[in-house]
């Protein structure tokens, strides 16, 4: 396991973990609960073929988007500081369960931030994502998908083409989310 | 500062806080725009919904912006340029059935000194970042967006004035052409830390 082999120190711990809760803090005086989140997906119209990217997840394996070729892949952009990408996650995370024994893959493409802050996150939530989490720690991939701000979801069909973005958290288990799943799945 | 401008400070808040003890989370005397105070922190914010917008301005303090920065592991001088100015967590929404987008460009501001002036937009504050070797591209207000039905993003606005500072904000959107802005009449600056 990744955290077994990871050796921070007790003091880098604590100040990270302090660090995140004003962060945390940070972004509740900025969001407050912030709006409610929609169920509204946008076409892609003509279907873009979704940029190829090699990344690496929590415990330093490497994934490529083409390792899921063939599946419904939900791509989303986020990080732990913005109040709506914490919001939808567990949305995403019983979306999954839901799917993904019928070919539906999430993959969510953390933005900048450490692997160890992103791991006390999650392990924070109420419910824990088990769908693979990804580091883009420069944003590259974020800027080759044209990512304006965080979150961003685009949901890619069978064929690796972009059917689907939103802008903006959402609640993904939505029934009209779900109803656009299951057109492509 | 000197004395006049202190003065007309001093009155300028007076008539704020005369504002604000009237209208926390009810509607102000400019009905579109409402004023509310987080009970939690005393932080204030500014809303408003119209014309297919929903955009909400809160005060972000220049400590929240050190702290959530530093966990990011940005460099310090970036931190101060940013933790230095006028800071509003800004929550943008489209509530139209259609396309809305806007220019951070078009929007401006007027300080308390009568000058109107320009926000610094998202692409030149990553100019400025990228130039000192970093290429942290989030936190700021996505700068020229188009919003489809539904879609929403939150970021900071920050204004070059000083911490405590009033000033008002005209923002500006289209919806297919058609070119609407709202003004805000009196934002309040976060408070300096020792405040």
């Amino acid at each position: 396991m990744r955290k077994t082999s990871r050796n921070l120190s007790a003091r880098h711990r604590l100040m990270n973990k302090a660090v995140f809760l004003l962060a945390l803090f940070a972004g509740v005086a900025i969001a407050a609960d912030g709006p409610p989140l929609g169920h509204t997906m946008t076409p892609v119209s003509p279907p873009l073929k979704a940029p190829e990217f090699i990344l690496q997840d929590m415990d330093d394996a490497a994934h490529r988007l083409s390792d899921f070729h063939g599946k419904v892949v939900m791509l989303n952009f986020w990080a732990t500081w913005c109040p709506p990408c914490r919001r939808e996650m567990p949305s995403m995370e019983r979306l999954y369960n839901k799917y993904r024994d019928r070919g539906l893959v999430i993959v969510a493409v953390n933005q900048w931030e450490d692997p160890d802050l992103v791991f006390e996150f999650t392990g924070q939530l109420s419910i824990a994502p088990t769908f693979p989490i990804l580091f883009d720690r420069e944003s590259r991939i974020a800027e080759q998908y044209k990512v304006k701000g965080l979150p961003t979801t685009y949901l890619l069909d069978r064929e690796g083409k972009i059917r689907y973005r939103a802008i903006g958290g959402r609640e993904f288990d939505h029934p009209a989310v779900e109803a656009l799943i299951e057109a492509l799945l | 500062m000197d004395i006049k401008h202190n003065i007309v400070r001093r009155v300028f808040g007076i008539a704020l806080v005369w504002g604000c003890a009237s209208c926390v989370t009810v509607a102000c005397a400019d009905q579109a725009v409402r004023q509310s105070i987080d009970p939690e922190n005393g932080l204030k914010s500014w809303s408003y919904e119209g014309e297919g917008l929903s955009i909400e301005l809160v005060q972000v303090p220049p400590d929240f912006i050190r702290a959530s920065y530093s966990a990011r592991g940005l460099p310090a001088q970036l931190i101060e340029t940013v933790a230095r100015r006028c800071v509003f967590g800004t929550i943008v929404r489209n509530l139209a059935d259609r396309p809305l987008s806007y220019r951070v460009a078009d929007w401006r501001y007027v300080n308390e000194k009568g000058e109107r002036l320009p926000i610094k937009t998202k692409s030149e504050w990553l100019a400025e970042w990228h130039g000192m070797g970093v290429r942290f591209s989030w936190s700021i207000l996505a700068d020229e967006p188009t919003f489809e039905a539904g879609d929403w993003l939150q970021g900071f606005t920050t204004m070059a004035e000083p911490h405590g500072s009033l000033l008002s904000l005209t923002v500006v959107w289209s919806i297919e052409g058609t070119r609407y802005e709202k003004n805000f009449p009196q934002l309040e600056c976060a408070p300096p830390p020792d405040e």
